[in-house]
């Protein structure tokens, strides 16, 4: 029983962290119709961002966290306003573009900051503990600023004018467009969202667990399993689907082992789109 | 397409006009294959770094001289992607350039599609790699920079056995080549020990191994053996593990890296006890080598510390070479690798070994060292002698 | 075979059964068997070698974009089609050329029969993941069959492959393999694409309205998918026979990624876009190797430079330009035919 309560434990950790992935996904999906394939370039760039102004510069760590988020989203409006919006009406093309920035992103880190992790702790140690069930105080922080994206993502959807702007581009672009909506300007800025979330994320996941010019490479696989599974778009699905990868690939690996665990999950998620093709919480499907 | 026919063209009349070039005067071209791009690019930096050395240190000494001339030797790496295509390509590409010695490549999937293309071009190599088959009988021109798991496991276990007591182990690896090699030879010399071993694989580009950690200390296992896991995940692993309250002693059976690991796992306390294999035992002589490199090549030597048996190997290429008397006839100077006694200015005298386990002689066995870390302090370097099969 | 015109529609709408992409695409591939019997540099056999298997794994690509489909799942057939070929040789010596293509061909895309009738119903991303997906399952799934795909360690030591029971065994007779099966997979690919033209290019307009108006879509995509994994099949047998291995490692689902790379990147209109793509990116790769960290950094930077510049792929580009300086509108390519006669393409 203790094991299986741990293990909800790691499966709840792993789904903070495919939710703030999957947040920012979803919304470039949502709303550009885009495919980032960079995405997982934007989190490594915010730990190394995180890293460098907390360890070399010696901010204190919530202020690198804060740059390594705004930083991102700079590099991300720029990105967005520079070279995809040039190719955004062909989504095969904002493939192969977010995939080449992604391998520029990645060689750009391995230049800068060598091929080793370095170290980059989290500033808060320690485990709590109960019987043989524990949870590292860091991974409790990580929950709740997760909860706190969830909440500001939520509220600027949502409550928002910018947010109904960016519902309404996503349900449908030229009545959005004819209607006066500004898309030359809401466009990077979903964008730079999105990115400063996944650079945020990088700043506040790759302390507790490494940081290194490659950990993006997997990121992205499980942000795209994350979304697809949740129903492209959509900030519930996302979240949902973030939480259900996280504990079936918790409880996979613990009771099946690592190989034979991955196998479970990719099998699951599967006939789960083979039976819903449009995920969890998904609508009308767009083309890519 | 006319265009690439003729580049195809061009380049292959290049080619032979820098093969012709090569054997008119004494220009010896070494080919590396080095992973330089994604996660292994540590250990390809320190194979080119080495063998750079290497070469500017032959030329500034003199110490390759054909036919009364000093060689002029240059080095040519290409990023080997630590894939068997990869590799493959690199070596191709080294053939058309009519280069015969190579060293590298460094990792398994990298050797298995490096040897075939080198045999069929007839190249003298030194590869590393830790998998089962890195060498053999049907490659007669390959040699290892130094022995796998099979090799120095043993000692490095025997000396957790006499520091802390443990009767079960887990060992942990990445479920490829890489890792499955590596973990079955060390599984195997802790059963001959009598401890009862559990083997762990997990997928590669794993980032959370909190399950992983879980499966561990549900088996009740005493001790844990990294094995060749990846630094950045064993790091980890580490971290997650003594979170989960794991206090065993942890090995690190399966190559270098520990500095990184520590820095990942967020410090030596973190490690607080821990054993693994490092390729030399520091002392003055290495230090002295250090210094050499830095003087030379005007920068620190790359931080991966195979940078050590890299140098080692390619100053045995050189040697042999010379005692061939010959820069491009890979039978000629694998013949002169055999008869030389492994030895090397600055780390001193070794064996050639690899029967037993490859069923081919053609490995250096040089002194290493086993590092230790107790109670999260760095102990001493533990020297160890050169293995050897007689 | 060029010449021959379906009776079901008019002449005029079913011109030829190739385009002049297709015929330089062919011609291209043809000219390529010489090059083992005129070159013994074994970077230009190598490199002729690694691009002719890149262009036929991204043939796959190739063919399932005809139906708007991005499919991820190259890299899976090449390993069913590779493993095959290595269990066949290593286990019941078969070495025979013809009999291994066959079933390089035919194993995966039996394979893909029932796996299609699973996933085909997905469309767009959810498409692209699926296939995704099943690279990752079927890298799994090699690792966990160990005892017959040799696991981690792949598959060591496969005999030569024969023809006429002659050894097709050094770097010039590999590469004439590889020559042979490239050659095979484009004419399979281009006469399965320009046959069934007009069906495709109503499916990938619109699928619904293409079924309700009765075309049995499904039939035409499961078709489709099948072919692309015997062809992808065909460039597993190549890879598997060049490093004499079946490796894992040789079939990592990320390389799906390269394979519609170079089917962008070259043009996805036409099948000779495929090729230029391969051509192309292999070549860049291989040079970029030799600035070792940079290598996947400039890559990266050569894709952004020539989806911004060259929109249509490399292919599309060119053509245009050839055919604005001979003062003609460029011809349609693929089905374009089929929309235009229905007026629903009015340039």
């Amino acid at each position: 029983m203790e094991s299986f309560i741990a293990t909800g434990l790691i499966g709840i950790s792993l789904g903070t962290q495919y939710t703030l992935l999957a947040l920012g996904f979803t919304l470039i999906f949502g709303i550009l119709g885009v495919v980032n394939f960079a995405h997982g370039g934007f989190y490594v760039m915010g730990g190394y961002v995180a890293y460098y102004c907390n360890v070399i510069l010696g901010l204190p760590y919530p202020v690198a966290v804060l740059m390594a988020m705004l930083s991102m989203a700079a590099l991300g409006w720029l990105f967005e306003a520079f070279i995809l919006e040039r190719v955004i009406e062909d989504h095969q093309a904002t493939l192969m573009v977010t995939m080449g920035f992604y391998l520029v992103m990645a060689t750009a880190i391995l230049m800068i900051f060598g091929a080793e992790s370095p170290q980059f702790p989290f500033p808060v140690t320690g485990v709590w503990r109960l019987g043989g069930i524990y949870f590292p105080y860091a991974n409790m922080i990580v929950l709740g600023a997760c909860l706190a994206a969830i909440v500001f993502v939520y509220w600027l959807v949502y409550r928002t004018n910018i947010g109904r702007g960016m519902r309404a581009m996503s349900e449908d672009l030229p009545v959005a467009s004819a209607l006066g909506m500004r898309t030359k300007a809401l466009f990077p800025f979903a964008f730079a969202l999105a990115t400063g979330l996944a650079g945020g994320t990088g700043a506040l996941v790759t302390p507790i667990l490494a940081l290194a010019p490659h950990v993006g490479d997997s990121v992205l696989a499980f942000s795209f399993l994350t979304v697809i599974l949740g129903g492209l778009g959509s900030v519930t699905g996302a979240t949902c689907a973030a939480f259900i990868v996280g504990l079936i690939e918790a409880y996979a690996a613990v009771y099946l082992g690592g190989s034979k665990g991955a196998l479970t999950l990719f099998a699951l998620v599967l006939i789960i789109l083979v039976v819903r093709p449009q995920g969890l919480l998904g609508r009308e499907v767009r083309r890519s | 397409m006319k265009l690439g026919l003729g580049r195809l063209v061009c380049g292959s009349l290049i080619a032979s006009a820098g093969f012709v070039g090569a054997v008119s005067a004494c220009e010896l071209k070494i080919g590396v294959p080095a992973v330089l791009s994604g996660p292994a690019a540590q250990w390809g930096i320190a194979l080119r770094g080495a063998t750079e050395f290497v070469a500017k240190e032959t030329m500034e000494e003199k110490r390759l001289v054909i036919n009364g001339v000093a060689c002029t030797v240059s080095v040519k790496s290409i990023d080997s992607k630590y894939s068997a295509e990869g590799a493959a390509s690199a070596t191709n590409a080294f053939a058309a350039e009519g280069i015969k010695v190579i060293i590298g490549p460094v990792g398994s999937p990298e050797v298995t599609g490096f040897k075939p293309v080198a045999t069929r071009n007839r190249m003298v190599a030194m590869v590393n790699s830790f998998a089962k088959n890195s060498i053999g009988p049907e490659w007669p021109t390959v040699f290892h920079i130094g022995p796998g798991p099979s090799g120095w496991a043993a000692p490095i276990i025997d000396v957790g056995l006499q520091r802390y007591k443990f009767k079960t182990a887990a060992i942990v690896a990445p479920n490829d080549q890489g890792g499955t090699d590596i973990a079955s030879v060390n599984a195997d010399i802790f059963k001959q020990r009598g401890v009862t071993v559990t083997e762990e694989y997990y997928q590669r580009g794993t980032t959370n191994f909190a399950p992983i950690v879980t499966r561990i200390m549900a088996s009740n296992a005493e001790a844990l053996d990294l094995a060749s896991s990846p630094a950045g995940d064993a790091g980890i692993i580490v971290k997650q593990i003594r979170q989960a309250g794991f206090t065993g002693p942890i090995f690190r059976l399966g190559g270098p890296g520990t500095d990184e690991i520590a820095r990942v796992a967020g410090g030596l306390d973190i490690l607080k006890d821990f054993l693994w294999y490092e390729p030399v035992y520091m002392d003055d002589n290495m230090r002295a080598l250090e210094q050499k490199y830095e003087k030379l090549m005007g920068s620190v030597r790359p931080e991966n510390s195979d940078f050590f048996r890299w140098t080692f190997a390619a100053r045995m290429m050189i040697k042999a070479i010379q005692a061939a008397g010959t820069i491009d006839n890979a039978e000629k100077i694998a013949a002169a690798m055999r008869t030389l006694p492994v030895e090397d200015e600055h780390i001193g005298k070794g064996y050639w070994i690899g029967q037993k386990f490859f069923g081919i002689n053609q490995e250096m066995s040089y002194p290493f060292a086993i590092g230790v870390i107790q109670g999260g302090v760095k102990q001493p370097l533990i020297r160890a002698e050169a293995v050897s099969e007689k | 075979m060029n010449n021959r015109v379906p009776k079901s529609l008019p002449a005029e709408i079913r011109p030829s059964l190739f385009s002049g992409h297709d015929w330089i695409a062919l011609a291209i591939v043809s000219l390529t068997f010489v090059i083992p019997f005129t070159s013994t540099n074994p970077q230009v056999l190598s490199q002729t070698n690694l691009i002719l298997i890149a262009a036929t794994a991204a043939l796959g690509v190739y063919i399932m974009q005809r139906l708007d489909l991005m499919s991820f799942a190259v890299p899976s057939f090449m390993a069913i089609g590779g493993y095959t070929v290595a269990l066949l040789s290593m286990k019941l010596q078969l070495t025979d050329v013809f009999v291994l293509a066959a079933a390089a061909f035919l194993m995966p895309a039996l394979c893909a029969i029932p796996l299609g009738a699973l996933i085909l119903r997905l469309k767009g991303v959810y498409f692209v993941l699926v296939t995704f997906v099943l690279t990752e399952i079927v890298q799994l799934l090699l690792f966990e069959a160990g005892p017959i795909t040799g696991g981690s360690n792949g598959l060591v030591g496969m005999p030569a492959v024969k023809i006429f029971g002659m050894e097709l065994w050094d770097n010039p007779h590999v590469l004439l393999t590889t020559c042979g099966l490239a050659f095979v997979s484009f004419i399979i690919t281009s006469v399965f694409t320009r046959w069934f033209r007009s069906e495709f290019a109503a499916i990938e307009t619109n699928d619904v309205l293409a079924e309700s108006l009765g075309l049995a879509a499904w039939k035409y995509k499961a078709m489709a998918f099948s072919v692309a994994a015997g062809v992808s099949g065909l460039a597993g047998f190549a890879l598997v026979n060049m490093l004499l291995t079946a490796h894992p490692s040789s079939f990592a689902p990320m390389s799906s990624v390269n394979y519609i790379t170079y089917t962008i990147v070259g043009g996805k209109a036409s099948i000779l876009g495929t090729l230029i793509g391969a051509l192309l990116l292999v070549s860049a790769t291989d040079y970029f190797a030799l600035s070792g960290e940079m290598s996947p950094g400039l890559f990266g930077l050569l894709i952004i430079v020539v989806t911004m510049v060259a929109r249509g792929g490399v292919v599309g580009v060119v053509s245009g330009l050839l055919y604005r300086l001979a003062g003609q509108s460029p011809p349609l390519e693929n089905g374009e035919h089929y929309l235009v006669v229905n007026g629903e393409k009015g340039q």
